[in-house]
């Protein structure tokens, strides 16, 4: 084989289509970029402008200052047990809903209704939720949780039913020839069948609630984000980094933990 | 039961005991109490979750009874101005990932390039797009463009880390075939690479808007504009009405894009696998 | 089930094997293809009986019209006091407790474990609402441990259904329907994934349940010598439509010939 023998047979009939896909791209960048439409101004010049004052503040973000670090404990900690609360519960709901959302383990209509529900909470962004609800049930730890038990059900039901879809499903045939009722089915035989997929996917969503949960104290939703306010605020970009490098800390090493224990789930 | 068992001991003195599993039992315990503790030691007033209910039902209803539809344009306006950041951060943190990710994949760039690069992609995987962008706003002000660039630079976390785990799921023999023509590492990649990964690239391409949509309207609430920054406003003067218009614009918008988004990507792939099937008869 | 074993559950199960009467079924399927073109049928209760045919003649539709898994356009399906053509829901649901099937996939949840995979026979004989919490009977327990004992499959009974051989998964797939304690057992080309040894073995198996626990069977195959080895009447059909019915073992080459309507090949036989 050659270069010539590889790419002369699909070359010559995809061009008019790269132009075309060319051509959108071009239309919707320079529609987006329009300033008069409301679409992003590339100011390159601001930069320019704002480079002086800028950078040096963005400086300061180095050497990071660990005198913060004694109060960012309580809201770490805090973070955390919104995400592993957070995801516990979303887990516990998960389960039902994502057999419920999955055509062989729920053969009626309900199931375009679960789905269409489902569709809906994962259409609202976390911060959104959670600037919500904070002005709903006030400022603390229990808007934070909800959100992230909203943001885990979109994730986790979607993508376990979608496993749940695509796997073999002929045992359920067995169980109907036995006269057992589909939730019976569903107990004790889709749910070990899947756990595997529904466990992998909530340690993924743990992941990302921890790095969620991090920022929603931004809208007054507890952890660590609340902090993150503060020292914006007084512009103490030293402790502002070194905060980020926690976050860091953490959250890799909560995707290194999930990555280990998901393997050992195959 | 039959003539086989009837003169022995019951099948079920007989099973083997059910194994034990202490360790599976102790880890489960663990992480239930873990969670049990972590649920209670969280500033949560028990007594306002009893209320939580009652609350949004009454909120729900504030929102959606009799939604403010005269906030309709303005809502979609600003819709439209975090969808534009959302495309023009997706399009540069595209661009910036493949042309970083590519050089990351193994049996493409070198060692010391690849471990840097996939460093760099683990940290900006973990922080998230809000920091990013009050970082840089320092520079480039509240202005969209801020939002865009945090998108782009945030972007580049996780889409760089599917462009080089797509490019290694590449099947090794085009690549050998261009390296055996004498192909130098571009022509590799263009020629090797680019014709098998691009379909899969460009859908993942795709999907990084669609995460866009969602994440652009989340740094709106820190001041860049677009449709969280009206949101911020509104819930601030609790002008629920209005939030609910907002929030049924925002559903909306996002459902649309998803489905045209989810659509072509789903075409992209199929066309894919229709080449497959020209190039193999 | 005149010597049920152990436990108070000897007094529930009822009256002995079930007969199967089809009267002018036809099936239709929702996309137009006739699975069966008026097919009458009567089978004495405690009979095995074959139903022999091309791939594409009607065989698994035959089987699954006997427990509804397949509805019928017209024609009645009388098995035992049921007419199981005119059930629905929970009725339905009990009947098919009562008649036992096994599937040429054998149709296991790999992941689960046997032990649950045999639960799934008990399923008619207990309200969802326990099966939900998880609530096992010691009744049940003991069913499934003697329907794996009877199959020789005990000690497995704690192992995972996938890291079974094909030979063993169909053996706990017999067990989950015994412990349904049936009437009735249907299968659906019950050993055309095994090899020949351990096809054979199932089929011996399925003969035992026919003549140790008197249960009515009824066995899709397509090998001729499999037919005529282990059953006592064989159905025959071509295209939906029933064009053999009489004595298994004395079928002849050419009653083969007339059904599958083409000559014999080397394939319709399993060999020994
Ligand atoms: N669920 C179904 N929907 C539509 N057609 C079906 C279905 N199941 C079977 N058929 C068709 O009905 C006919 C008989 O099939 P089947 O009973 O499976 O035959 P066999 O088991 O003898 O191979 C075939 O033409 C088959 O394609
Ligand atoms: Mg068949």
């Amino acid at each position: 084989m050659t270069v010539s023998q590889l790419s002369v047979p699909t070359r010559p009939r995809t061009w008019p289509r790269v132009a075309v896909v060319v051509g959108v791209i071009v239309a919707i960048t320079v529609l987006t970029t329009l300033p008069a439409l409301g679409g992003v101004n590339i100011d390159l010049g601001a930069i320019a402008r704002n480079w002086g004052n800028g950078s040096e503040r963005i400086g300061k973000l180095f050497p990071p200052d660990p005198s913060i670090l004694p109060r960012t404990w309580k809201p770490l900690l805090e973070t955390l047990e919104m995400a592993l609360v957070g995801t516990a519960i979303a887990a516990l709901l998960a389960l039902p809903l994502s057999q419920w959302a999955a055509r062989p383990t729920n053969p009626s209509r309900s199931r375009i209704v679960v789905r269409g529900v489902l569709n809906v909470i994962r259409a609202v962004p976390d911060l959104v939720y959670a600037t919500i609800l904070v002005a709903m049930v006030g400022v603390g730890a229990l808007p934070g949780v909800i959100t992230l038990v909203l943001f885990d059900l979109g994730i986790v039901v979607k993508l376990v039913s979608e496993a749940i879809d695509s796997a073999d499903a002929s045992y359920m045939e067995a169980g109907r020839a036995a006269g057992g009722t589909q939730t019976q089915i569903n107990r004790v035989t889709a749910q070990p069948q899947t756990w595997p997929v529904f466990a992998s996917q909530v340690l993924y969503s743990l992941e990302l609630n921890v790095r969620i949960s991090s920022i929603l104290g931004l809208v007054g939703a507890g952890g660590l984000g609340r902090l993150i306010d503060e020292v914006r605020g007084f512009y103490r970009y030293g402790a502002l980094s070194m905060i980020i490098i926690e976050i860091l800390v953490v959250v890799i090493a909560i995707e290194i933990a999930s990555n280990v224990l998901r393997k050992r789930l195959r | 039961m039959t003539v086989l068992t009837a003169t022995r001991a019951p099948a079920i003195t007989r099973a083997p005991s059910r194994p034990r599993r202490l360790g599976v039992r102790a880890a489960q315990l663990l992480v239930g109490a873990v969670v049990l503790a972590s649920a209670l030691h969280l500033d949560i007033g028990w007594s306002d979750l009893a209320q939580l209910p009652a609350d949004l039902r009454h909120y729900l209803g504030l929102m959606f009874a009799h939604p403010d539809w005269s906030r309709l344009p303005g809502a979609f306006y600003q819709t439209w101005v975090s969808v534009s950041m959302a495309w023009v951060g997706a399009l540069l943190g595209v661009v910036l990932s493949t042309l970083l990710g590519i050089p990351a994949a193994a049996g493409v760039g070198p060692l010391w390039v690849r471990l840097p690069l996939r460093g760099v992609f683990a940290v900006l995987r973990a922080v998230p797009e809000v920091i990013i962008a009050i970082i840089i706003l320092t520079v480039t002000g509240l202005t969209p463009f801020t939002g865009a660039l945090a998108l782009a630079i945030g972007g580049i976390g996780t889409h760089g880390k599917w462009t080089y785990e797509t490019i290694e799921a590449v099947p090794p023999g085009t690549a050998e075939a261009v390296r055996a023509a004498g192909g130098n590492l571009l022509e590799v990649a263009r020629w090797g690479l680019w014709t098998q990964a691009s379909p899969e690239l460009m859908s993942l391409a795709l999907y990084r808007f669609e995460i866009n949509v969602r994440t652009s309207a989340i740094l709106g609430l820190i001041g860049v504009g677009g449709v969280g920054d009206l949101l911020t406003g509104y819930t601030q003067y609790r002008q629920w009405d209005a939030v609910g218009v907002l929030i049924i614009v925002i559903v909306v918008v996002t459902m649309v894009i998803d489905g045209i988004s989810g659509a072509i990507r789903r075409r992209i792939m199929r066309g894919a696998r229709t080449r497959d099937v020209d190039r193999s008869s | 089930m005149d010597t049920t074993a152990h436990g108070p559950e000897a007094a529930t199960p009822a009256s002995g094997p079930w007969p199967i009467r089809l009267t002018d079924v036809t099936v239709r399927y929702p996309n137009g293809v006739v699975g069966l073109r008026g097919v009458s049928l009567a089978i004495e209760a405690g009979e095995m009986v074959s139903v022999v045919g091309l791939s594409g003649s009607g065989k698994s539709t035959l089987v699954r019209t006997v427990n509804g898994l397949v509805p019928v356009t017209s024609g009645t399906v009388q098995v035992g006091p049921y007419r199981v053509d005119q059930l629905r829901g929970r009725r339905l649901r009990h009947v098919r407790g009562s008649i036992g099937m096994i599937f040429q996939g054998f149709n296991l949840a790999d992941r689960a474990s046997v032990y649950h995979n045999v639960l799934v026979g008990r399923f008619s004989h207990t309200p969802t609402w326990k099966t939900l919490l998880g609530l096992t009977s010691r009744e049940d327990r003991e069913m499934v441990m003697s329907a794996l004992d009877s199959v020789g499959m005990l000690e497995k009974v704690w192992g995972r259904a996938g890291a079974l051989s094909g030979g063993q998964k169909q053996r706990v797939a017999i067990a989950r329907a015994l412990s349904q304690e049936p009437q009735v057992m249907l299968a659906d080309e019950p050993v055309a994934s095994l090899d020949p040894p351990t096809a054979h073995a199932v089929m011996s198996d399925l003969r035992r349940v026919n003549t140790e626990r008197d249960l009515t069977v009824l066995v899709n195959l397509h090998l001729m010598d499999l037919a005529r080895q282990y059953t006592t009447r064989m159905i025959g059909l071509r295209d939906g439509e029933l064009v053999y019915d009489g004595p298994a073992s004395s079928a002849t080459d050419a009653d083969f010939e007339a059904i599958y309507g083409r000559p014999i090949q080397t394939r319709d036989t399993l060999g020994q």
